[in-house]
């Protein structure tokens, strides 16, 4: 990229943020200061770079827990042809372990002194593997996402980890692996600078703006965004913040449990074994209890109910541990046309979302969070498809945990302007939908397992299919009752739910496709189920008026095809 | 474009009358290749015939024996293969000429199905690259099936199977002249 061509998109920047006030200053020397600066920063020039000394650590610990991982898999084997736990402390079993430490913490040292990087040319390039040699080559103005990670031994040295992700495949990643925190920073402001100026020359268009009309608008700096390069940190304004109380809220109404379980999936089969074998220390043997009639079934009943209880607790508990791991300290700030949440325990976690990148807003309130009055609030950006990264820590899904209604509603009014999700008049599907899937899906079963009951002349059995039945027919009316759509000209809004909802919002010229699905019977009475897929995925809404649906398909279609604004 | 034209369009947008939008309901919807269906149930009854050969094949050869439950479930064996393929060639005889396209200055559309009727429609503005896929089978029938990817993920590409390979390729050449691709 020439100066001439930056300077002159400077140029009909400023002017076209000449009515933005007091911001408008400050951008233009902002984006002087980067066009001199950023440049000098990174680049290392032509030679291979080494990392520092810390990245053996994270080598070292990246190969023991990949290696842990393939062992995984190798532990049945092992332990049906060699009784490890008789024999842990044997010669054999020491030497193993010897020569595994050994061979992954030198492994550590050999994959560092394979690893070699440049930021030459605007490009980022790394050599790296051991036994299979990779050469990346990255230009960064086609770097999508910039993640900065800082292990917990990285911190007091002040290093980071630089992920740099293309919108091609989640294969496509490279990763800086140990730079001092300052060239991080560095690194990631010249690649979102190079990235808008490549946009701005590749599209002509500003991809950041989300209409902010009206004189009432606080947010004037969106629609600069885009083409300054103002990703300083004096422009960052932290937009919600995350107390400690609210990250317990969260752990409490919503199962963080996984982040907890996950790590401890391993140890799984002794903590049953320890349990089971306390439990039967002080007597009581569960098979016992339930075998023989020594007990009666209400005081039976009684320490499932206790027990139930217990593991409940336990289960929140672990929950709030997940959720203070993953949320602690949780931000969510923007700089410029950027939303960057960060939070995290021990491992801070950094993840940055282009403001025109969010493809639908979520809100979920799940029934308790209805009860303690919060919402967790998504913002979606387009997903790569087939693979599935664990929500919380995806790119992909920007997560706001456990916030208020009011700030719920302040944040989607920030990310679309003017989108009010309950105010909404929604146009609600019909009621054949509760008769539809009660008849395809439920009633053959039910029926036959009642029949069961009736033959067998066990009554419990029939009473049971007919409470099953009623149930479910009262979840499907609830969902019912939640599921409608609606459209206000520059919005869609869905709601759905059972007994909590979730509210989500789009807007229509950001839909890749349209679908409308009609069965023969659905046809007769006039009705239809609409599908706007999206790339961050595909919404339903089934059953609505033919009228109504086809009405909607053609103002959406004639909104992405009239306006042609880029989904982006 | 510039920021205030790209309002403008979309304000003036707001103003249109909902009867100036163009409809989906009254497409011109165009068949396709009838070879399609033909080749569909061709296929079908091939498969059935080798896995019917397949057991035969086991069931009255001479190397080794069988044991007896075997011997006794081959007609079911037949009998199953024979209703599977029946059924699933009977949907494409009825569902194949049921699949249709059109082709609008904008986006591309498809309906399919035979209980379940599915409309998708494809704004050719969202296209991210157009693919004309060919079998052999599709090779020996002169066919080839068009794939238009968007965004929207693997899940929601857009295919028109069943064209005869002009057509295939007259409409990704249409595609990709169309002004909007490249734009994004």
């Amino acid at each position: 990229m020439t100066a001439p061509e930056t300077s002159s998109n400077l140029a009909s920047h400023s002017g076209r943020s000449h009515g933005l006030k007091d911001d408008a200053s400050i951008q233009s020397q902002g984006s002087e200061a980067g066009l001199a600066e950023p440049k000098l920063n990174v680049e290392t020039g032509g030679d291979w770079q080494r990392l520092s000394l810390i990245s053996i650590l994270y080598f070292t610990i990246r190969n023991i827990t990949n290696a842990a991982q393939g062992l995984v898999y190798a532990i049945p084997a092992v332990a049906i042809s060699f009784n490890i736990w008789d024999n842990l402390f044997s010669l054999e079993v020491l030497i193993g372990a010897a020569v595994l430490i050994l061979s992954t913490s030198s492994s550590g040292v050999i994959s560092y002194l394979m690893y070699k990087f440049r930021v030459h040319n605007q490009h980022v390039e790394i050599h790296h593997g051991v036994f299979q040699r990779r050469y990346t080559n990255l230009p960064l103005w086609r770097i999508q996402n910039v993640k900065i990670e800082r292990p917990f031994y990285y911190r007091p040295f002040g290093y980071a980890l630089v992920v740099l992700d293309t919108a091609g495949s989640g294969k496509e990643e490279a990763k800086i692996v140990a730079v001092p925190e300052a060239y991080a920073e560095a690194l990631k402001k010249q690649v979102l600078y190079e990235k808008a100026q490549y946009d701005e020359d590749e599209l002509e268009e500003p991809t950041g703006v989300n209409l902010s009309n009206g004189p009432g608008s606080s947010l004037p700096l969106r629609d600069t965004g885009v083409r300054a390069p103002d990703y300083t940190h004096a422009n960052e304004e932290v937009l919600n913040r995350r107390s400690v109380k609210d990250i317990i809220i969260h752990g409490i109404t919503n199962n963080r449990v996984w982040i907890i379980l996950g790590v401890a999936a391993p140890f799984y089969d002794d903590v049953f074994g320890i349990v089971s074998k306390w439990l039967a220390d002080k007597g009581l043997q569960l098979n016992q209890i339930v075998g023989e009639q020594t007990v009666a079934w209400w005081q039976f009943g009684l320490y499932a109910f206790v027990i139930l209880m217990m593991i409940m607790a336990l289960v929140a508990l672990l929950s709030v541990g997940g959720a203070l791991f993953t949320f602690y300290g949780y931000t969510l700030s923007r700089a410029g046309d950027r939303y960057i949440r960060r939070s995290g325990l021990l491992n801070k976690l950094e993840v940055s979302m282009r403001a025109s990148r969010i493809q639908m807003i979520t809100a979920k309130q799940d029934w308790l969070d209805k009860l303690l009055k919060r919402v967790n609030v998504y913002f979606e950006q387009n997903s790569t498809a087939g693979q599935q990264i664990q929500e919380l820590m995806s790119p992909n899904k920007l997560i706001v945990p456990s916030v208020t209604e009011y700030e719920a509603f302040a944040l989607s009014q920030e990310v679309m302007p003017g989108c009010d999700l309950r105010t909404q008049h929604y146009q609600t599907i019909s009621k054949r939908f509760i008769r539809f899937w009660l008849l395809i899906a439920w009633t053959a079963p039910l029926l036959g397992v009642f029949i069961v009951g009736a033959v067998t002349a066990h009554v419990d059995i029939m009473i049971g299919a007919v409470t099953m039945f009623i149930l479910v027919a009262l979840l499907l009316t609830l969902r019912w009752w939640r599921w409608g759509i609606a459209f206000d000209t520059k919005y869609v809004y869905i709601r759905r739910g059972r007994i909590g909802v979730d509210y989500q919002c789009f807007e229509p010229y950001k839909a890749q496709q349209v679908i409308i699905k009609q069965s023969v019977f659905m046809k007769r009475k006039k009705l239809a189920t609409i599908k706007f897929v999206l790339a961050s995925g595909a919404v339903t809404v089934p059953f609505l008026p033919e009228e109504y649906v086809y009405q909607l398909a053609d103002r959406v279609l004639f909104e992405v095809e009239s306006t042609r604004r880029s989904w982006m | 474009m510039t920021t205030s034209s790209q309002q403008e369009t979309v304000f003036s947008n707001n103003q249109l009358s909902i009867d100036e939008i163009p409809v989906l309901k009254t497409l011109t919807l165009l068949p396709i290749s009838k070879k399609y269906r033909a080749l569909n149930v061709f296929l079908i009854g091939m498969v059935a015939l080798v896995l019917t050969g397949i057991a035969t094949g086991l069931r009255f050869q001479r190397f080794w024996s069988l044991p007896e439950n075997l011997v006794l479930a081959y007609p079911y064996v037949v009998a199953g293969v024979v209703a599977i393929g029946g059924v699933w060639a009977l949907y494409h005889f009825f569902a194949d000429v049921r699949i249709f396209y059109a082709i609008r200055e904008q986006d591309i559309s498809k309906q399919s199905g035979l209980i379940f009727r599915k409309l998708s429609c494809q704004p050719i503005l969202r296209v991210q690259h157009v693919e004309v896929n060919r079998g052999p089978l599709d090779r020996w029938a002169g066919l080839a099936s068009l794939q238009v990817f968007s965004a929207g993920g693997e899940m929601h590409t857009f295919e028109i199977p069943g064209l005869s390979l002009e057509r295939a390729e007259q409409l990704r050449e249409f595609i990709l002249v169309h002004k909007d691709i490249g734009a994004r």
